[in-house]
């Protein structure tokens, strides 16, 4: 068993039901693969960086799962076709960092102060 | 030692270990070990863009280690995450 990060941007335009039927839809792939959910993580709607398929903005969900390596690989060929999703990045991590929230909205006004010391 | 200090001025403005010069004093031109291995110091993770955006130029390149006095292993580690934070569109 290893464990994984697991981060998917959808597009700007999905509504919040849809938001809970991709985490539905995502979490169930898991758990149909013998994984197990240690945590999901709804980071919200941030700027992208850069533009990706005219989006602006996106809505990140972050798993971090338990699973071997074939849940991976049906998570994203479950990914790559889906239309609602811009970009899905998977980790293998040694340990979860569950302590650390760094999209939180205190973190994100801290930061702008941040920014306009420097 | 002449490179360093040529290197810190050139990028002046931009950042925040660019403000090294030569008119500043000597413990901040001799500042030899690396701020991530010290103790208490942050991991290095792609989520936390705060600390990444500091070892990047203003146009989003990796900084390289003699600026910015990170040890080759994190370096390492940092030049991944970034690269990792740039593929979601983070940074």
């Amino acid at each position: 068993m290893n464990l994984y990060e697991h981060t998917i941007v959808a597009r700007q335009d999905t509504s919040p039901s849809q938001i809970t039927q991709l985490t539905e839809k995502y979490s169930k792939i898991v758990e149909k693969n013998d994984g197990e959910i240690v945590q999901i993580e709804n980071w919200g709607l941030i700027n992208l960086a850069y533009e990706i398929k005219k989006n602006r903005k996106g809505t990140y969900i972050h798993f971090k799962i338990k699973g071997n390596g074939q849940l991976v690989k049906d998570l994203e060929s479950n990914e790559i076709i889906d239309k609602n999703l811009l970009r899905y990045m998977t980790i293998r991590v040694k340990k979860f960092d569950l302590k650390n929230n760094y999209f939180t909205k205190s973190e994100e006004f801290e930061k702008k102060e941040n920014d306009r010391r420097y | 030692m002449l490179k360093k200090k040529r290197a810190g001025s050139k990028n002046g403005k931009q950042s925040t270990f660019a403000k090294l010069s030569i008119f500043q004093p000597n413990k901040y031109k001799f500042k030899k070990s690396c701020p991530l291995s010290l103790k208490g110091a942050p991991e290095v993770d792609y989520k936390n863009i705060r600390l990444l955006k500091k070892y990047m130029s203003e146009n989003g390149k990796i900084l390289p280690s003699r600026i910015t006095n990170v040890c080759q292993k994190k370096q390492r580690e940092l030049s991944l995450s970034i690269k990792q934070a740039r593929n979601l569109a983070l940074i």
